[in-house]
């Protein structure tokens, strides 16, 4: 009962078990898709197409044609990859954490949010390949039987935890996200009129027919996987942030970064989550299922973690100054709050810090609007974060002589769009034909939601 | 010889779940019961057990010992080689040993689920009522020829009475799925 009065009600307007089916597969069993649906495909493949002629050139031309250089080795590439992933893990922290806590408002939302770690996932994986120059050998980064001794990989590197973190984070995701839309093809396939459709959602469905025993193992299963997920999504950007922190660079070799890392990577999922919850609500007409409520109760989570990035930039500052070490405290004093980068730094700072503390006030996260405004501003200043991170410690470590600017190239920022347009058409293409909400879970919790209290709460 | 089932169809899991429970109770066999959602109270009644987590466990052992056997000997035995003066042996092993047990403990756990529930892509499966992963759950039971009238007179009160919107009768499909209780 605790989460009824806290967060009103899940679904609104007294909804059956049919009309749930009904709602949520509109889109999907709509004989063409609208208008508007054909332009964004249209605008996503000219992303993606310039994406590919960034990488054309990158893999034709040579890694020369980034702005990278001997010092900036890691620029656009590894930005992006950690903003990616760091949007990845929304998925996981709905489906996964809210399970474990309890949640039931995540029903509404944990689909679109693991189908966005999928797709994120894949566009973070790109990056490190394409930063390797040479992407035909990619391959050299799993331990595989060679002929070169057989030389092995470095299993103390954290590049190589890398790899092996991101893949168990696709496959995790994939699977888990995939397993949970096998009871909702099986109702599509139940549905179904044309005969295609039946086959191939009937394919997908794996043969679910929903018998106790059936849902037994779907749920134990489920729960396992989310109690193995859980540790996975700590350890993979944790991991990540250890491709910085062993180093020795000054502003990276912090033990902080961990537990900033994930944080960071948590607040920029659900930033990216509710950008995306707002259009989807709106465009596909799901106000009864993603409720004013439920947007609130992201906003306030996103008070709460901004507030711990706040404190972790702090504790950085405090500790570059209180820690005595002179490069330190030039790459934070000199080279970020003050210097070059001090744009960069100060747009993650507000973005990050200050403008997400606006939630606090209840007139804010009930407009709609502003909500949006202040998610897209958490997505930027998450990009800036990595920005600061990669290039500022970069550009000027120990010796002076080997001191370098960086500034992308046209190449790297269309490889980046590329992505975006990677993202966007996975999303479109997913909105078509995939059920958007889980809509078993949905009818699952409309028995103690929707029938008590609806009235109290109908102006939600 | 064809069997034939009797079905009771309901529409509101409460009362579905009390249905099966009076059911049950009066000893009758239930063969199966289909949702379009997952019923808690219905595994206990039914007394519906799993040993997927035990399993789970297991994996995770032999994900941890195969991932530790292959970095101790790929490092040690096959191509033993100093990185940065750590020792061949590491401890930092852990990290590559912690996850590689999520990824192997993972697709075995779903491995395990698809074969144990008989799941596969393209499985033909024919519904033995199509609207029970819409809104309607059923109770399916079967009508044994040994049965006598009353029995059967007696299952279709018990299914009327405990708020059965329908009850049909109909013969089993040739893919029916046939669950046993372990």
């Amino acid at each position: 009962m605790y989460n009824i009065d806290i967060r009103g009600v899940l679904v609104k307007g007294n909804k059956t078990c049919a009309q749930v089916s009904d709602d949520i597969l509109r889109p999907l069993e709509a004989k063409s898709p609208p208008m508007w649906w054909y332009f964004a495909i249209f605008i996503t493949l000219m992303m993606i197409g310039l994406g590919l002629w960034g990488i054309y050139v990158t893999i034709d031309t040579g890694i020369g044609t980034w702005g990278v250089n001997n010092n900036v080795a890691w620029g656009f590439g590894i930005i992006n990859f950690v903003w990616w992933i760091g949007i990845g893990h929304a998925g996981t922290a709905f489906s996964i954490f809210l399970l474990i806590l309890r949640q039931k408002w995540r029903s509404s939302i944990n689909r679109a949010a693991e189908a966005m770690t999928v797709v994120a996932v894949i566009c973070a994986g790109m990056f490190p390949m394409l930063h390797m120059g040479r992407i035909w050998d990619a391959i050299f980064v799993f331990p595989y039987w060679n002929t070169r001794g057989p030389l092995w990989v470095n299993f103390n590197s954290p590049l190589f935890w890398d790899v092996v973190a991101i893949s168990t984070y696709l496959m995790a995701s994939a699977v888990f996200w995939y397993v949970g839309m096998i009871p909702d093809f099986a109702l599509i396939r139940e549905r179904a009129t044309s005969r295609i459709k039946k086959s191939v959602y009937g394919f997908l469905s794996f043969g679910w027919v929903g018998t106790a025993k059936g849902w037994l193992r779907f749920e134990t299963a489920s729960l396992l996987l989310g109690g193995l997920a859980a540790p996975l999504v700590i350890a993979v950007h944790s991991i990540v942030s250890m491709d910085f922190a062993t180093s020795i660079v000054p502003g990276w070799h912090t033990t902080i970064f961990p537990p900033y890392f994930v944080i960071g990577a948590i607040f920029s999922g659900f930033g990216m989550v509710l950008t995306l919850m707002i259009i989807v609500r709106k465009v596909f007409k799901y106000e009864d299922y993603v409720t004013r409520s439920h947007l609130d109760a992201i906003a306030r989570i996103l008070v709460f973690i901004s507030l711990i990035m706040g404190t972790a930039y702090t504790t950085e500052l405090f500790v570059a100054w209180y820690s005595g070490g002179d490069y330190e405290m030039f790459t934070f004093m000199k080279n970020r709050v003050t210097g070059e980068y001090t744009f960069a730094f100060w747009t993650m700072i507000t973005c990050n810090a200050f403008i997400p503390q606006l939630f606090w006030f209840k007139k804010i996260r009930s407009s709609i609007l502003l909500v949006f405004i202040i998610s897209i501003f958490i997505n930027i200043g998450m990009w800036f974060e990595r920005y600061v991170i990669v290039v500022t410690s970069l550009s000027k470590d120990f010796l002076p002589a080997m001191w370098a600017s960086y500034s992308a190239t046209f190449v790297e920022v269309s490889i980046f769009i590329g992505t975006l347009g990677i993202f966007a058409l996975g999303i479109l293409l997913f909105f078509r034909y995939i059920p958007m909400i889980a809509i078993s879970e949905i009818k699952g919790i409309l028995k103690p939601t929707s029938i008590l209290k609806n009235d109290d709460h109908g102006k939600n | 010889m064809e069997k034939i089932n009797i079905i009771g169809i309901y529409d509101d899991p409460d009362i579905f779940t009390d249905a099966v429970k009076k059911i049950k109770e009066n000893d009758i066999s239930i063969k199966n019961v289909f949702s379009p959602i997952p019923l808690h109270h219905i595994w206990d009644i039914l007394n519906l057990k799993t040993r997927l987590p035990t399993l789970t466990f297991i994996y995770g052992v032999i994900g941890v010992v195969i991932t530790f056997a292959f970095l101790y000997w790929t490092s040690v035995v096959n191509y033993p080689l100093k990185f940065g003066g750590k020792p061949l042996n590491s401890v930092s092993f852990i990290i590559i040993m912690f996850v590689a047990t999520i990824f192997v403990a993972t697709i075995l756990t779903f491995m395990t689920f698809f074969i144990r529930q008989k799941l596969w892509p393209g499985k033909k499966v024919v519904m033995i009522d199509p609207r029970t992963m819409d809104d309607k759950f059923a109770i399916v039971i079967e009508k044994d020829p040994s049965l006598s009238s009353q029995d059967i007179d007696k299952i279709n009160k018990l299914l009327k009475d405990s708020g059965a919107v329908e009850i049909n009768e109909k013969p089993e499909p040739d893919n029916y799925i046939e669950e046993e209780n372990d």
